[in-house]
């Protein structure tokens, strides 16, 4: 008996220095998470059901959510949005694919280069490049210059500008890269013999590309899919920059809740429903390996 | 287990908070603490300050809407003076924001005109010392347009269909759409408040876009892409002539709207002395002129019509006693009528 002692009280010291390791890692960033994002959203949900913003004594009452509820107005602005978004992921994955597939089957030695150059418009700040479309889109701008050059227009449009179009082309543009990635590292995984095989079976290489390189790489394409979609839906610099007055998205009525009507509760319900809304799609993100994998 | 977690939850945000609050203590010199416009900031508007008291650090502080400023106030933070408008100034003294200010130790009171002033006094007493007023009206490119407009109105004519941009403001649009449709702006009933809704939806085929900001409002115009703005203040007028861009400030036949601001000092002010040297320095003559002749403003101090530059003040009518009777201006509006403009105006920006 003693001479098992040591050992067990070696496995549990390592078990309890590991846990300690785990804790000191773990400890940290999980801390800052309740404190600055999980406390937080608890007393969000909290300003739901508080009867207005600020001061002492207030009642609490469900009256802000029958009041988003009867506000069809913002309904239809969220559902909106809501098309703005997936139309902006789905081109973003469309553009995104083949200069992901370019880099992980034909780039060969130039594929950091190349990735490189794509990530780079990433360095410089976010309002940057918004702004740098308004100088494109603008009636002043490059593309109009050019329209008028060709003769196509005779009269510089700024609509080109601010509408809910510009607010896609800018979008795409800003997010595009972040799709290329998990596409191109799902594609780079495949395994090359796997089309070897599939080319000596006879498969004609669109044959291979549907039934072997687009099922494996479905999982990148669905995390760009989602990387795109979900910060999109709240978005509200670009459409306040390039949007004008038909790009108004479900976002800039959040911000106008907090800072400009000063009714926390209704922005407060606001970004909840937003939050709700972009669960399932958090739930089928962590479920896509086993679903694809079927 | 379960306590200890909370004990150390309880420190961590014992520890966050005593952080928070320390930042502001750990000073060595002077300090005043101004919470500001963007632009009120230059020095120029408080050098008699910097002369009086060269040790004196003035910390400024930005806020870009009331509403935002009102929120961080209401909310702790600490500052000593405050510069908000009008249309705000009677929720700071409901909520015991401010202190009352005494007008004996004011150098400049005697030259500040009573419908300025008699803006900032509540149960008796003065509690917000007027700085500037402004107006708001429809700035036009005179060579775009065929027909100068005239009045509120005119925002609708289908004439300047894509090159209208309005002020991206639920209140200003609100007085706006009152204005147009005759209405007395403050005094509607919910019917007319309806109407007023369907009427801002019935002007988006001839807008642009909303502007947010006076840089913003400045390069639509310079571009051309922008014909007629409405709600611009003088201040985006001064700019363009600057640029040489042909633009005329209109005076509408319904009147222009106007705005009042000026200083309160907190009611929890750790400098109550230097906040009123701050205020006469601003108020000064040299202060309030350079307002006029830099942003067209009205200065509260009238004297300061006389010093700045007279083309400024013809241009703008600023002396003259009859344009601020026929001028409609903010005012104050409760929390809950507040809540209720800005709804309705979520509601003409999210309309297809």
């Amino acid at each position: 008996m003693t001479t098992l002692a040591p050992p067990i009280r070696t496995a549990a010291q390592a078990e309890a220095t590991r846990r300690r390791r785990l804790l000191l890692i773990m400890g940290p960033p999980g801390l800052a998470l309740l404190v600055f994002f999980l406390v937080p959203l608890g007393i969000m949900g909290l300003y739901t059901l508080r009867s207005g913003t600020l001061g002492g004594e207030m009642a609490w009452s469900l009256d802000t959510y029958r009041s988003f509820l009867a506000n069809t107005a913002l309904q239809r602005l969220l559902w909106r949005s809501t098309l703005v978004s997936l139309q902006t992921s789905l081109l973003c994955v469309l553009l995104a694919y083949p200069i992901a597939y370019y880099l992980a089957f034909r780039a060969g030695e130039r594929r950091m280069t190349l990735l490189t150059i794509i990530i780079i418009p990433a360095w410089t700040s976010y309002l940057l490049r918004i702004l740098a479309w308004k100088l494109i889109l603008g009636s002043s701008g490059l593309l109009n210059t050019f329209l008028l050059w060709v003769g196509w227009i005779d009269q510089p449009a700024p609509i080109l500008l601010f509408s809910q179009t510009a607010v896609v082309v800018t979008l795409v543009y800003v997010w595009a890269p972040f799709v290329a990635l998990p596409i191109f590292a799902a594609l780079d995984r495949i395994d090359k013999r796997l089309l070897e095989a599939a080319a000596d079976l006879g498969s004609p290489p669109w044959y291979a590309f549907v039934r072997v390189t687009l099922p494996l790489s479905l999982p990148g394409v669905l995390a760009g899919f989602l990387s795109v979609f979900i910060p999109t839906l709240g978005e509200y610099v670009t459409p306040l920059l390039v949007g004008g007055v038909n790009g108004i998205m479900y976002g800039n009525l959040i911000q106008d809740q907090f800072v400009r009507a000063l009714n926390w509760p209704l922005g407060s319900i606001m970004s909840l429903v937003l939050l709700v809304l972009l669960l399932p799609m958090f739930l089928l993100f962590r479920r896509s390996d086993d679903l694809l994998q079927r | 287990m379960f306590p200890r977690k909370w004990v150390i939850l309880i420190v961590v945000l014992g520890v966050l908070l005593v952080s928070c609050g320390g930042g502001g203590a750990a000073t060595s010199g002077a300090k005043l603490n101004v919470f500001e416009w963007s632009g009120y900031e230059l020095p120029e508007f408080w050098a008699q300050f910097a002369a009086q008291h060269p040790n004196v650090t003035v910390d400024f502080s930005f806020f870009g809407e009331d509403a935002e400023a009102f929120a961080k106030l209401q909310t702790g933070f600490q500052t000593d003076l405050i510069h908000p408008c009008a249309g705000w100034w009677q929720l700071y003294v409901d909520n015991g924001l401010v202190q009352p200010i005494d007008t004996a130790r004011l150098e400049n009171w005697a030259d500040m005109p009573e419908f300025l002033t008699k803006q900032g006094e509540f149960n008796g007493q003065q509690y917000f010392i007027p700085w500037e007023w402004g107006y708001e009206s429809i700035l036009v490119r005179t060579d775009k347009v065929d027909k100068v407009p005239t009045s509120w109105k005119e925002l609708w004519d289908p004439a300047y269909a894509g090159h209208v941009a309005i002020y991206d403001s639920g209140e200003t649009q609100y007085m706006v759409g009152a204005l147009a449709l005759g209405y007395e702006p403050f005094n509607t009933t919910p019917e007319q408040d309806e109407a007023i809704v369907q009427k801002l939806i019935e002007l988006k085929p001839n807008l642009l876009t909303y502007w947010t900001d006076n840089t913003e409002l400045v390069q639509l115009m310079a571009s051309g892409d922008v014909w007629v703005a409405g709600s611009a203040w003088p201040e985006t007028l001064m700019l363009l002539l600057e640029e040489g861009i042909p633009v005329e400030y209109i005076d509408p036949e319904e009147g222009r709207m106007g705005y009042v601001c000026g200083f309160g000092i907190t009611a929890n002010a750790q400098n109550v002395d230097l906040a009123y040297d701050y205020i006469n320095a601003v108020t000064s003559l040299e202060a309030m002129t350079y307002l006029i002749d830099e942003y067209g403003y009205g200065a509260a101090n009238a004297a300061a019509l006389d010093t700045a530059d007279p083309e400024t003040v013809e241009m703008l009518q600023l002396a003259d006693p009859t344009i601020l009777n026929d001028t409609v201006f903010y005012q104050s509006l409760t929390p809950e009528r507040r809540e209720a403009v800005v709804s309705n105006w979520g509601r003409v920006k999210a309309s297809p």
